[in-house]
């Protein structure tokens, strides 16, 4: 996509009384020793008092750069080489302030940063200093921008955190970072952003690291928050279901570069730009139809012949060299039989804990009762917000780990069930070659010093498969089943973006045409069009190869584009199972439904509904209603309710139901 | 962080023993004792000795007891302050070591603080001032003092001291004060000479602790922390000093307990050089003599002082850090 002309909309008015911040023309370079990379191109937009406006974009559109511009604090490498940036505070009306003449580390610009604009980050986890507590912190904030004593700015502060939803203000100021959840630490960092009333709040993906229904809380707060203080919010986001729940008004970047600005209903309505089009092409919705495919930017045609599929109907290699044993399309009629059964698993870790004279142990319950069937050709999404114990069971069917007590029974080669629990290593190897798994993180999961050839073929030298030339051939073929050039199988996976070392990581999964495929979080480290390609992919290759996948993810709009069954997880438990269709027509389990409640959409005409988002945690099975409850008392079972979709709960005519 | 001290003080009471057993199997593994090795000296030099006399001394100094029994008598001696005794001297074990060990201590610690001094703001300034010619500067300043073996530097810090300025700097003191007892000159002679041993242990110290401290603090300089103070509005040195530094702090600490038995075992090849009256020398001849209470005395003393610093550097680490004070009580 080189340069098309820039959409902007006309009922834009720029009226000089009530914005905020209006930017013209911003420029900004990174010097680098051999180059100047210009990282924003004449990016022009303004905020309006008390508006909320998102910018838009994928990684690398230099939406931070933005904002690090906006509040001075571009890395040393950058410089704003154009435009202007003008500075109109509401506290003191007349004045007018362009941020980009002044000296980032000057006074003038210091008393700006922190005091009339301020910022919030994605990562709660890293945003604060583990070494001081949230008081000084917080503290600091106030007393560097208002003349007050140290005890009202304890009081300020305290009232701050009382504001964002702290339960017990005062003795939250006494509290380390380490010591809350990312989503107190994401208020606490709000708190902090807002202390001095900021007339602005720069807010780059302030949800994006939080799980869905602590995501639709702080949502919530900052809307709250920003009606009560009088503030503006610039919004920085890849996630238009956030921007179709939050902003007046959206400017989308692409290249360091708006391609379209405007009102977000207008926007999303009718969109100009090609790019802004495709982006919201590319967003995996509820009411999609089926058979209804995402639009990535650029979608991947697998080329499917060969190897994977050529199977002769009795099971026998056809092509010389070729392994015997071919199970990946080997079957035919039993389609629709369990490959995986998980039955009643419990897990528990030990937690270190310091006491007089060596650690005294205490159990964290991560897997309690959990049971799941994935059949033959289907796939099975299971849904879960983090800690819920979703990787632990899968490393458990891998047997990186053993259960507690339990039973995880496998489809063999010889078509029985056979119990994995208790095999040895070696017993296992045979297994391990029918189950493998893709993983979250594609930067992490190549090792940097192979070549993409040996990281595809890899698999197969460790179980011994094939002779070279049936590697190289397979090898080959799965470049271009996952659409790659297989030119570059010399290449080393640095240079290759995150989707396309997620495509390398799918291949190698495959080459050893394995039964069962478990995808943990494939594409959360992706953007959205990247995402629609993998998802798009997957869907293919599954249709395809009658490939079996059990996908996690915390993202129910990607399982419900690629899951045929769903199975909702919290608190190391099961709580409802349930065909797709089912799941999100009629989920019965509260956890269910606050979960879906709290997704945003990005379509304007399913906005969140604020009002029912629960406070508090929604994952804790003590507050669910009877007959949900899970405490010392209740231990609710999986329930049938209709064909194949069950519901952990308490019912009087009780009866234990396998799953 | 009561029991946090509690169970690091018991914690040492094991591993002292542990050590002091260590030491004193690895003594006696080489064959023979000194005794043999003083019989195999007369009889080189051609004198008679007489049996008699032999064994009556081995009975005298116990040699003739199996290992653990003479292991349970020097070690229940350490215990009420005994040492034991050096044959070689034929002295009682404090009276050999005598100033040396006070000496020994002022010398390393003056180094250990030497090396704090040194490198805390140069660390602080190459690191915010990455790939600066100062930077540059220091980094090859830093490279020579670790490439040099420190007997080298001394020997070149001798010979220079004595062409240039006419001086000797070996050993500790002024030669009028070797035997005299402490005074006010002593002490004063003592601080002047101090500096060149100083100075020439504590180099390659120094030097990786710059390299350490650098690295450290440019890795928490990226840190997202140190955005969201910026962002707050601090002045940059205000952000600097309160944020990263104070992470960067944790390594730096932690290498007290690494840095004290690195500075002493250093010491003694150049304390040999430069004669000081330090317990380094002695240390290596007691061992090759098989001198096998004194060396004990030496290595326990070692061993102590690393024990102890470990002490101090978590106590220090647990008062700094918040997360090592509450370990265990997070739920993350």
């Amino acid at each position: 996509m080189s340069v098309l002309p820039v959409v902007r909309r006309d009922n834009e008015r720029w009226d000089d009384m009530a914005d905020i911040l209006r930017i013209r023309d911003l420029e900004v370079e990174f010097v680098l020793p051999h180059m100047r990379v210009k990282a924003v191109d004449k990016v022009g937009f303004r905020i309006g008092a008390q508006e909320t406006v998102a910018l838009v974009g994928e990684s690398g559109s230099g939406k931070t750069t933005i904002s690090q511009a906006i509040m001075g604090i571009l890395p040393d490498a950058a410089t704003i080489s154009g435009g202007s940036m003008i500075f109109a505070d509401p506290k003191t009306p007349g004045t007018r302030v362009d941020l980009a003449m002044l000296d980032r580390k000057g006074a003038e610009m210091r008393a700006i940063r922190g005091g009339r604009i301020s910022m919030i980050f994605q990562e709660p986890m890293s945003s604060l200093s583990p070494l001081h507590t949230i008081g000084d912190q917080i503290c600091e904030a106030v007393r560097l921008h208002r003349k007050v004593g140290n005890t009202e700015a304890k009081e300020l502060s305290a009232d701050m955190l009382g504001l964002v939803g702290f339960p017990d203000p005062k003795r939250a100021l006494r509290t380390y970072p380490f010591e809350l959840s990312g989503g107190l630490r994401q208020r606490a960092m709000i708190a902090m952003a807002l202390v001095c009333r900021p007339a602005l709040l720069v807010a780059d993906e302030p949800t994006t690291a939080l799980d869905v229904t602590i995501q639709a809380q702080t949502l919530r707060l900052i809307k709250d928050l920003q009606s009560e203080l009088h503030m503006s919010v610039l919004l920085i986001t890849h996630d238009l279901g956030v921007v179709a729940n939050m902003a007046d008004r959206m400017v989308v970047i692409y290249n360091g570069r708006v391609v379209e600005s405007g009102r977000t209903e207008d926007v999303f309505r009718n969109p100009g730009h090609l790019y802004t089009q495709s982006l919201l092409a590319a967003v995996p919705h509820f009411d999609m139809q089926a058979g209804e495919r995402l639009k990535p930017l650029r979608e991947i045609k697998p080329r499917l012949d060969g190897l994977l599929t050529l199977c002769s109907a009795d099971g026998t290699a056809s092509v010389p060299g070729a392994p015997e044993t071919m199970s990946l399309a080997s079957y035919g009629p039993g389609s629709g039989e369990a490959v995986l059964s998980v039955l009643h698993v419990n897990k528990s870790f030990a937690i270190r804990k310091s006491g007089w004279f060596g650690m005294d142990q205490q159990r964290f319950e991560a897997l309690s009762d959990v049971s799941l069937t994935v059949n033959r050709g289907e796939c099975l999404g299971l849904v879960g917000e983090s800690g819920c114990g979703k990787t632990t069971l899968s490393k458990l069917i891998m047997r990186a780990m053993a259960p507690d007590s339990g039973s995880i029974l496998f489809r063999g080669e010889s078509g029985q069930m056979t119990e994995l629990t208790y095999l040895d290593e070696d017993q296992l190897a045979p297994y391990r070659r029918r189950i493998q798994f893709v993983f979250q993180d594609p930067f992490g999961s190549l090792n940097p010093r192979m070549t993409v050839q040996d990281i595809i073929s890899e698999p197969m030298l460790i179980h011994n498969i094939g002779d070279a030339d049936y590697r190289q051939r397979m090898v080959l073929e799965l470049m271009e089943v996952v659409g790659l050039d297989p030119r570059f199988l010399n290449r080393y996976p640095h240079s290759f973006s995150g989707g396309q070392r997620q495509r390398i990581g799918i291949a190698r999964a495959l080459c050893l045409r394995p039964d069962l495929l478990i995808f943990d979080e494939p594409t959360s480290a992706l953007d959205v069009s990247v995402q629609a390609q993998i998802l798009n992919l997957l869907k293919d290759l599954k249709d395809q190869l009658k490939l079996t996948y059990l996908f996690i993810s915390h993202n129910l709009a990607v399982v419900d584009y690629i899951a045929d069954r769903i199975a909702v997880m919290c608190a190391g438990r099961i709580v409802e199972t349930a065909p797709r269709e089912a799941l999100f027509r009629d989920p019965i389990h509260p956890y269910t439904q606050a979960l879906l409640n709290a997704v945003p959409f990005a379509d304007l005409d399913h906005p969140l509904d604020f009002s029912k988002i629960v406070e508090g945690k929604a994952s804790n099975p003590r507050s669910w209603p009877a007959p949900f409850t899970i405490d010392n008392l209740s231990d609710p079972r999986m329930v049938q309710l209709s064909d194949g979709h069950f519901v952990r709960m308490t019912r009087p005519d009780y009866q234990e139901i396998a799953v | 962080m009561l029991t946090f001290l509690a169970r690091r003080l018991l914690v040492m009471i094991p591993t002292l023993f542990f050590i002091s057993v260590l030491v004193f199997v690895v003594i006696q593994l080489p064959p023979g004792d000194f005794l043999t090795t003083y019989l195999n000296e007369l009889q080189s030099q051609g004198e008679a000795v007489d049996p008699a006399k032999i064994a009556y001394l081995k009975q005298q100094y116990g040699l003739d007891q199996p290992m653990y029994v003479q292991y349970f008598d020097w070690a229940w001696g350490l215990l009420h302050g005994d040492l034991g005794f050096s044959f070689e001297y034929n002295l009682p074990v404090s009276e050999v070591v005598g100033d040396r060990l006070y000496l020994s201590m002022v010398l390393n610690f003056s180094t250990v603080l030497f090396i704090y001094i040194v490198s805390f703001p140069i660390g602080i300034y190459s690191a915010t001032r990455q790939y600066s010619w100062g930077d540059y500067g220091f980094t090859l300043l830093g490279f020579l003092g670790l490439a040099m073996p420190n007997f080298l530097f001394a020997l070149v810090l001798l010979y220079y001291a004595n062409v240039v300025f006419g001086t000797s700097i070996g050993g500790l003191m002024d030669p009028e004060y070797i035997n005299a007892a402490w005074s006010f000159g002593k002490v004063k002679s003592v601080v002047e000479h101090l500096w060149a041993p100083v100075l020439v242990i504590g180099t390659s110290g120094t030097a990786s602790m710059i390299r350490r401290l650098r690295a450290n603090l440019l890795d928490e300089l990226s840190k997202q922390y140190v955005v969201t103070a910026h962002a707050k509005g601090l002045s940059p040195g205000r952000v600097l000093f309160k944020y990263p530094l104070r992470m960067a702090l944790n390594p730096f600490i932690a290498d007290i307990g690494n840095i004290l038995p690195q500075v002493v075992s250093g010491s003694v090849l150049v304390s040999v050089v430069m004669s000081l009256p330090t317990t380094g020398p002695m240390l290596l001849s007691s061992l090759q003599s098989q001198d096998m209470y004194l060396a004990g005395s030496f290595l326990m003393f070692l061993a102590l002082l690393t024990v102890v610093g470990m002490f101090v550097s978590d106590i220090l680490l647990a008062w700094l850090d918040p997360r090592i004070r509450f370990q265990g009580g997070v739920s993350e």
